[in-house]
């Protein structure tokens, strides 16, 4: 394999992740050829030595995805994270995926009730004074408000416990990732 | 399955090696790649996700030098956690390998 055959299918393999990062990543294995070729390799000698492109893009691009997760704790960040993880095959998807839909799907039910809550909190402290509250005006306003409260504190603990599971997903399968598939495969 | 052994015995010694290599001096990939394709074989290509890991968790960071040839060279040196790491870890290895060698001594 080529210099370049082997870096157009390490960048075809990164595709989907930041510019800046592919460039920085396929800068690394172009100073590694050439170094290789300076030290008296042929480019195809180098490429054997280096392994599989496309393996190893899909060992950058889980990296490249933990560290997003590590530096910014976004939902956008969060689902390049557990795709990447789970796009190195280190988990077993078939086993995980109806439990981690199952997961998904009720932390987002518990999100919108507690958006639900929110606004309901909301309706009851604007409409408290208008209508006839049992208990009067006072009590419909601090009902409101709790309602408000209470619903704004479950989206925090729900933001919580969402973060929580994103950092259990990547580091077992960072942890599987290193002791079950060894990037150390016999060069074949 | 002897070679399965030496696989993932390397895998687990590699980060040690880099933190090793990295703290008796600096370098950059290609050279840390050589010494360790050349003394414990590993795939010279595993070593770039590995110290994109150890940057992401704050072992080693980079700082490019001006190269005489060509564009500038990156080199990687050791941060105070990857001291720190690097100490417990060789601490650890040879407690392990101590208890190892102990028990392949007395069964011999």
């Amino acid at each position: 394999m080529t210099s370049d055959l082997f870096l157009a299918q390490l960048r075809l393999g990164l595709d989907g992740l930041p510019k800046s990062t592919i460039d920085e990543i396929v800068a690394d294995y172009a100073t590694h050829f050439a170094d290789g070729v300076a030290a008296g390799r042929t480019e195809a000698e180098v490429a054997e030595a280096l392994g599989d492109p496309r393996r190893l893009a899909r060992e950058l691009r889980a990296e490249a995805g933990v560290k997003a997760w590590s530096e910014e704790k976004t939902p956008s960040a969060a689902a390049g994270a557990v795709f990447a993880v789970l796009g190195l095959g280190a988990i077993d998807i078939i086993v995980l995926l109806p439990i981690l839909l199952g997961v998904v799907g009720a932390l987002f039910g518990f999100y919108v009730a507690a958006i639900a809550i929110f606004f309901a909190g909301g309706a009851v402290f604007a409409a408290g004074p208008f209508v006839d509250f049992p208990g009067g005006v006072a009590s419909a306003i601090f009902a409101g408000i709790g309602l408000m409260a209470g619903g704004a504190s479950a989206a925090a603990v729900l933001t919580l416990i969402t973060i929580g599971l994103v950092n259990a997903l990547v580091w077992y399968g960072r942890l599987h990732y290193r002791l079950l598939k060894p990037a150390l495969e016999p060069q074949a | 399955m002897p070679e399965t052994i030496q696989i993932q015995l390397k895998k687990g010694v590699l980060e040690l090696c880099v933190l090793a290599l990295l703290s008796r001096g600096d370098n950059y990939a290609y050279e840390i790649a050589s010494r360790l394709a050349k003394d414990i074989d590993m795939g010279e290509g595993t070593i770039y996700p590995l110290m994109r890991r150890m940057q992401t968790d704050g072992l080693v960071e980079t700082y490019l030098v001006e190269s005489p040839s060509g564009p500038p060279r990156k080199y990687y040196r050791l941060t105070e956690r990857g001291r720190a790491s690097f100490t417990a870890q060789k601490a650890e290895w040879l407690a392990f390998t101590k208890a190892v060698e102990d028990i392949l001594g007395a069964a011999a």
